[in-house]
């Protein structure tokens, strides 16, 4: 009986993980096919793998994205978790009553979505881009700018704090470190987890991100990969076997980024949890 | 308890305090900066830079860099930036309503059934180029959509002419003839499709439910849309839209139509050889060129028309014009699209041979190039021929909310399928979108 059991668990199991990973595996087929067969439906692989690389790197600056979108996600990743983490924990280490006020008015600043302040925010770079072109429009830093502050990773912060023992802020005022010094020395070397989960996030939020490098990036050497798989998609007659070539080539970082971390990332969420 | 409460409600104030100063910032259009770019006039005789959107590498790029070889200024240097559709209208709307015109492009393609609500969202955005060419040289379908109170902002490109594209082989065997099927009304396409299902087992057609694009071809034949020319709503006495709607139904209910629910899928439905024909703009060709196997198996008649007093058998399927914003450097950019797109026949020929671009100066169809007899469709001179359909598309007022009624229409439109009737149906509809777009 538990045997028959089992078998369906695994059946069960087996099915659903295939549902789950095909549209993954159909990408990396329709990659080596060309377009009329992708839209045929073809399921499997063909010789074309070679066309379409060729292809995505003659028709697009497939370097240049891909090299605008690191610089943007390494950047606004290091910035997010450093921002982020420093104002968690003076948010949970230094409690008072009127810093949770502020918490709560950061917390509900989460509920205002981007659109509406997507306008104000391209009114304040155009009028920042005459006296301090080098982070006005059109620029990396402008595109990251506004994404380095979050009450997300904030809140996310604060919460893993929680977790963290406080006799060690004691232990390492009594030993004479600086406050400084007990967050760097202390508290970052014991919240490995929590970093490396927030790291992914940040990551994966800044590589895919579309709408804010939509509109404040418009030279075509600024280009980041979300928009320019857009432009791919969006010809008269579009190219499916060059446009699944791209999505690989975008999938691939941010796969590897949580394969690398994948086992803080569990345990840095579950901390989060908890608290 | 009470202490508590008060608390989180004067959070609450603070919080809907905060987004509405944001929410209202994003509406304060005062333009005042309008004009502030920095930069010289186009007048002085230096080299002004001009800045390009289009989206399309293959089609409206293309265009562009084309136009750039013809056109003989040294002083004058163009960027063109590749941006999908919809991103160019999203990063628009930013720019314009922000009120800064910093980062804004020169030169701008926007497509005709969305243009009018550009220009009469933002009136001082764009500049008026009417001066720049002649405007009757243009198919007269294309003025209502790229003017505005008299004025003409776009200067014409593409024509989205279209045609009952079809597979002769399919409806040979169903017993029709290349003369069966020119200058038919929409009821005898329903007709044809019946049989060409019975005799051969194959669809008349692929359709997504969330396209209402064949409507607007059919409506359009009788030079109707779902407003009026002084902008209203008009969906319940609209009788062309009366009679497409009834035709749909019929279609979609005798099993006539292969359903798809994405472009892939609606590509696939014809070169996989599953439909029997493709009514739709002429653009579509070079996707059904492009499953080599069935050439010399297509055709291409006229668009049915509606069975009604006045219409004609050709109607528009998209297609887009080029605006200039105002700002430094108008003056350079549209001259540049004056001398280019606005009045060089030679041009348009190399445009069709190079791009596969039909655009919609009248005078380049008595060119060489427009001659060519095209093999994949039985020799037919395509193009020719769409040219000839393309001058005799009813002239419509597209309005503003053109997508926006049809979002409306296409969730009533499924319960008008479900056996809802059609007066209601479009009764419902029309208090909706009088609603929404007062």
């Amino acid at each position: 009986m538990k045997k028959i059991k089992r078998v369906f668990t695994y059946i069960f199991l087996s099915i659903a993980s295939l549902v789950s990973i095909f549209p993954f595996l159909w990408m990396l087929i329709s990659m080596t096919n060309k377009s009329v067969d992708v839209t045929a439906g073809r399921l499997l692989p063909g010789g074309h793998l070679i066309e379409n690389i060729n292809k995505l790197i003659e028709q697009t600056q497939i370097g240049i994205a891909l090299w605008n979108s690191f610089i943007i996600a390494i950047i606004t990743t290091i910035l997010t978790l450093l921002i982020g983490s420093l104002a968690g924990y003076g948010f949970e280490i230094y409690r008072s009553k009127g810093k949770d006020m502020i918490f709560s008015i950061l917390i509900l600043s989460m509920m205002i979505p981007f659109a509406a302040i997507m306008i104000p925010l391209y009114r304040l770079f155009g009028r920042i881009s005459a006296d301090a072109p080098f982070i006005g429009l059109d620029t990396l830093a402008a595109a990251f700018l506004p994404t380095i502050i979050t009450a997300f990773f904030i809140f996310f912060f604060r919460q893993n704090t929680k977790m963290f023992a406080r006799e060690l802020v004691e232990a390492g005022r009594i030993d004479g470190l600086s406050e400084w010094g007990i967050f760097f020395r202390i508290y970052m070397p014991t919240m490995k987890t929590t970093y490396a989960a927030a790291s992914i996030i940040a990551f994966m939020n800044s590589w895919n991100n579309y709408l804010w490098p939509l509109v404040v990036l418009q030279s075509p050497e600024k280009q980041t990969i979300p928009l320019l798989i857009s432009n791919l998609g969006a010809g008269y007659t579009p190219d499916y076997g060059v446009i699944m070539t791209a999505i690989v080539v975008a999938t691939l970082p941010t796969a590897l980024v949580f394969f690398l971390m994948q086992r803080y990332f569990v345990a840095g969420m579950m901390g989060s949890v908890k608290g | 308890m009470k202490q508590s409460l008060s608390k989180k409600l004067w959070l609450l104030l603070v919080a809907l305090f905060t987004a509405a100063i944001l929410v209202a910032c994003g509406d304060d259009t005062d333009g005042e900066n309008a004009d502030s770019d920095g930069g010289e006039d186009a007048s002085g005789g230096e080299t002004t830079d001009i800045i390009a959107w289009a989206w399309d590498q293959n089609f409206n790029i293309a265009a562009l860099n084309l136009a750039n070889e013809y056109y003989e200024n040294e002083d004058f240097n163009m960027e063109i930036v590749e941006n999908a559709q919809d991103d160019i209208v999203q990063k628009l709307n930013t720019g314009l309503s922000s009120g800064t015109m910093k980062g804004m492009p020169n030169i701008v393609l926007i497509e005709d059934q969305r243009a009018q609500s550009f220009l009469q969202s933002y009136p001082d955005a764009f500049y008026p180029i009417g001066d720049y060419f002649n405007t009757e040289d243009f198919a007269e379908y294309k003025i209502a959509p790229t003017s505005l109170d008299g004025k003409q902002y776009g200067l014409p490109f593409d024509t989205g002419a279209t045609g009952f594209f079809y597979r002769t082989d399919y409806l040979e065997e169903a017993g029709y003839t290349h003369d069966d099927l020119v200058n038919i009304t929409w009821a005898q396409f329903v007709d044809i499709a019946k049989d060409v299902k019975e005799k051969t087992g194959h669809p008349m057609l692929a359709l997504d439910p969330n396209d209402l694009g064949i409507l607007r071809v059919m409506m359009q034949t009788t030079g109707t849309w779902y407003t009026t020319e002084d902008g209203k709503i008009n969906l319940v006495d609209n009788e062309p839209l009366k009679l497409a709607l009834q035709h749909y139904k019929e279609l979609m209910s005798n099993d006539l139509v292969h359903l798809v629910s994405d472009w892939s899928q609606y590509l696939a439905a014809f070169n996989s050889g599953d439909v029997a024909s493709v009514p739709a703009g002429n653009w579509i060709a070079p996707s059904i060129e492009a499953e080599a196997s069935q050439s010399g198996l297509w055709k291409v008649a006229p668009t049915p028309r509606l069975d009604m007093e006045g219409a004609a058998n050709a109607s528009n399927q998209g297609g887009s014009s080029w605006y200039v914003l105002n700002i430094d450097g108008k003056e350079a950019a549209a001259e540049f699209l004056g001398k280019t797109f606005g009045s060089n026949s030679e041009f348009y020929q190399e445009l069709l041979t190079e791009v596969g671009a039909i655009g919609t100066y009248k005078p380049a169809s008595e060119g060489d190039a427009y001659q060519y007899e095209n093999e994949y469709f039985g020799g037919q001179k395509v193009i020719y021929e769409i040219s000839q359909w393309m001058e005799e598309i009813p002239q419509v007022d597209y309005g503003m909310n053109t997508y926006g009624i049809e979002d409306i229409l296409s969730a009533e439109i499924q319960q008008y399928l479900d056996g809802k009737s059609l007066e209601d149906m479009l009764a419902d509809a029309q208090a909706q979108a009088e609603n929404q777009f007062k």
